[in-house]
């Protein structure tokens, strides 16, 4: 922030001040994405951040300068504010990797926020992620910065002419077509040698449509109010847990398909089994009766659902939010969500 | 008033012949004759000058830089290098303090705050009462007989500001980490006690006199070499360097008691642990490696004392700056276990050692 630079510079003192912290401009320790990797290659030997008084230190209140790494999600830009308050006077923000420029390979996602809303930044370094070679620069700069009172760039590009006149700009072609057949298959049936899977079909068969889809994997879709029902069948055959629960959206179907994928832990033979428990709901109204109270591994897992999908367990006692921040935006993973759009004002 | 002050001064010159001519010539000029008098006035010079404060200074400036340059060597790196290229970097630590000086010192609300802006400055007293009574040959601030004695209850000082400090930080870090301290306090205390008293035993005295004139033939290294080896434990815990780096731990606790300072104050409470070091080691010296005795300089005349001591310390805390980079971290249970258990053992096989020498000595 200019007015850092200024109290840095000014003053019976600046040249004291000036010389102390060009010379210790020591980085908090705070890692939040990938570049962090090639923060520690530039402080590691080889390229030895520290020759130029840079020392990765503790926490904020004994620092002066945080390189933000990366991608910051909607929970860690509250993280980097905190750091960021903490921080004595006078102090800097370097932002590293294309993820902090504008998103990078997220670019657009909805649980990502562009560090220079949270924190005033001082320098960006492009790349992804940036070489060492680019970090170290960013912080030679930035001593530059203080030392001189403005930045420069260090590097200048040779000049190309334009062509007079525009060219067109050619827009990629739309989708030709938009199949409004059922297009999401959960249960394709196989035929495989396998004598325990056809057994359990065949019990399976009384709840809803079974099939095994390969050796060891059979799916089993039921009607949405069936569902407690053949989880408590699937319980008393040996199966005891839910590995993991799953919501596919399918818009042009207007449904959405809710699958448990079930195991075993305690029976040896149905150890490698997975059931694909599914059922369908409508999308107008996503309600489906949890499974949390039979198995206890559901819970957390269909509370994650709840926030991406917006689809309800009804049974399930947690409302709320559960892992995206309390602002980010409702069931941002149904396929019509809409992104926020970037508007570029020019010609 | 002033005339018997400079009296008082005048009797009792550091005598240095190089500069002998120098200070007869300002001697003569009124007011500057006055100041020469104190500065030169031995008391004052040992514990303003050498060995204490100025030289304190210099020590802590050249100890942090060393220590960065030596991790950075182990670790196939630089270290401070491009803030003066041709003295290798030797001044980083000047500009990371001038930086701390300059920065917020902040307060924050759940601070004790009176506690917390004064402790830093109120641990300073007892880091340097002990300075006073450490003598130098004959450059001394308070000539005693318990002179030892009186160091080794001033360090036992130091840890109940810190603590204090890690109470009026208000943080739980900081509460972890004088818990922490408070434990290590205990565990290194009594070995240490115990092996200074094995050589208080051994010379037969707790005078720096006494016993840096026995030992004018053989250190006291090798007449007690259980004791030297406690001492040197014992001191590696009471700084919390390496291998027992415990109340600190700034990667679980970030600087355990000192996690809410900033600015100036962390300055000034980063070095207290380098300057207990300092103070050990002076003790260190004195007790086991001949304290000031050594090859003497006729120009030098009174200067050779102090300046044996300052050299035979740093070269100590330097050999000890070798483990920071080399050791990794004990838990804390099994410093307290270590500790109370063949620690203990040792030093008093130390103390069983050192009566039986000083019998026979
Ligand atoms: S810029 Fe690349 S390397 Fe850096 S955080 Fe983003 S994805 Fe990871």
């Amino acid at each position: 922030m200019e007015e850092f630079t200024k109290f840095v510079r000014g003053g019976i003192l600046g040249p004291i001040k000036k010389w102390g912290t060009k010379w210790s401009l020591w980085p908090v320790h705070l890692v939040t994405a990938c570049c962090g990797a090639e923060l520690a290659h530039a402080f590691a030997c080889g390229y030895d951040g520290e020759r130029i008084g840079a020392l990765n230190y503790g926490i904020a209140r004994q620092t002066n300068l945080i390189i933000v790494e990366g991608a910051i999600t909607r929970k860690m830009a509250r993280v980097l504010r905190i750091t960021w308050e903490q921080m004595p006077d006078p102090k800097f923000v370097i932002v590293m990797g294309a993820c902090g420029l504008n998103g990078g390979i997220f670019w657009n996602g909805y649980n990502l926020v562009k560090p220079s809303e949270v924190v005033p930044v001082e320098f960006f370094i492009p790349g992804c992620p940036p070489t060492p070679e680019a970090l170290l620069r960013g912080i030679r700069q930035l001593q530059i910065k203080l030392d001189k009172g403005v930045a420069e760039n260090s590097v200048s590009f040779s000049e190309v002419k334009a062509e007079k006149g525009k060219k067109p700009r050619i827009l990629p072609r739309g989708v030709k077509k938009v199949s409004l057949a059922p297009c999401i298959v959960i249960a394709r049936e196989k035929e495989v040698e396998w004598e325990l899977g056809k057994n359990l079909c065949e019990k399976l068969k009384v709840l809803g449509r079974a099939v095994i889809t390969a050796r060891n994997r059979i799916a089993l879709k039921v009607d949405p109010d069936k569902l407690r029902s053949s989880a408590m069948k699937l319980r008393d055959l040996g199966f005891d847990h839910v590995k993991s629960v799953n919501v596919v959206d399918a818009p042009n179907e207007g449904k959405f398909i809710v699958e448990y994928w079930i195991s075993s832990y305690s029976v040896k033979e149905l150890m490698p089994v997975l059931i694909n428990l599914h059922s369908e709901i409508s999308r107008r109204e996503p309600k489906i009766s949890s499974l949390s109270d039979i198995f206890p591994s559901a819970d957390y897992l269909e509370r994650e659902m709840q926030d991406l999908f917006g689809v309800e367990f009804v049974g399930n006692p947690w409302k709320g939010r559960f892992l995206l921040a309390p602002d980010a935006p409702e069931a941002p993973l149904r396929k019509d969500f809409k992104l926020q759009e970037e508007v570029y004002v020019g010609d | 008033m002033i005339s018997t002050l400079f009296e008082i001064f005048k009797s009792n010159m550091v005598q240095i012949p190089l500069i002998q001519p120098i200070i007869d010539y300002l001697m003569q000029i009124p007011l500057i004759n006055f100041i020469v008098a104190l500065i030169l006035w031995r008391p004052f010079f040992a514990v303003v000058i050498i060995p204490g404060l100025t030289v304190l200074l210099l020590y802590l400036l050249y100890i942090v830089w060393f220590e960065r340059k030596l991790t950075a060597r182990v670790q196939w790196r630089v270290g401070p290098l491009e803030v003066a290229r041709p003295i290798r970097g030797a001044i980083q630590a000047l500009a990371d303090g001038l930086r701390y000086f300059f920065q917020e010192a902040i307060v924050h609300k759940e601070a004790h705050r009176p506690y917390f802006v004064q402790l830093p400055i109120l641990a300073f007293i007892p880091i340097l009462l002990p300075i006073a009574f450490i003598p130098a040959g004959n450059v001394v601030g308070i000539k005693s007989p318990y002179a030892v004695q009186l160091v080794v209850a001033f360090l036992a000082l130091i840890p109940i500001t810190i603590i204090a400090i890690g109470w009026a930080s208000n943080n739980r870090f900081a509460f972890i980490g004088s818990v922490r301290e408070a434990l290590i306090y205990v565990s290194y205390e009594i070995p240490f006690i115990i092996a200074v008293s094995s050589m208080i035993y051994l010379y037969g005295s707790g005078d720096p006199y006494v016993a840096v004139e026995k030992q004018s033939i053989v250190p006291g290294a090798i007449m007690n070499p259980i004791a030297f080896l406690v001492f040197i434990i014992a001191m590696l815990m009471a700084t919390s360097r390496l291998p027992f780096e415990i109340p600190e731990a700034d990667q679980e606790i970030a600087f355990g008691p000192f996690v809410e300072y900033s600015g100036m104050l962390f300055g000034l409470v980063m070095v207290l642990a380098y300057e207990k070091l300092y103070v050990m080691a002076l003790l260190f010296v004195i007790l086991f490696l001949g304290g000031w005795s050594g090859f003497y300089c006729e120009l030098l005349g009174d200067l050779n004392a102090p300046l044996w001591l300052f050299i035979k310390t740093i070269i100590v805390i330097s050999i000890l700056a070798i483990v920071r980079s080399m050791y990794a971290r004990y838990r804390i249970d099994q410093a307290v276990r270590y500790s109370f258990s063949w620690l203990i053992a040792l030093s008093i096989v130390a103390l069983v050692i050192g009566i039986a020498v000083g019998w026979i000595v």
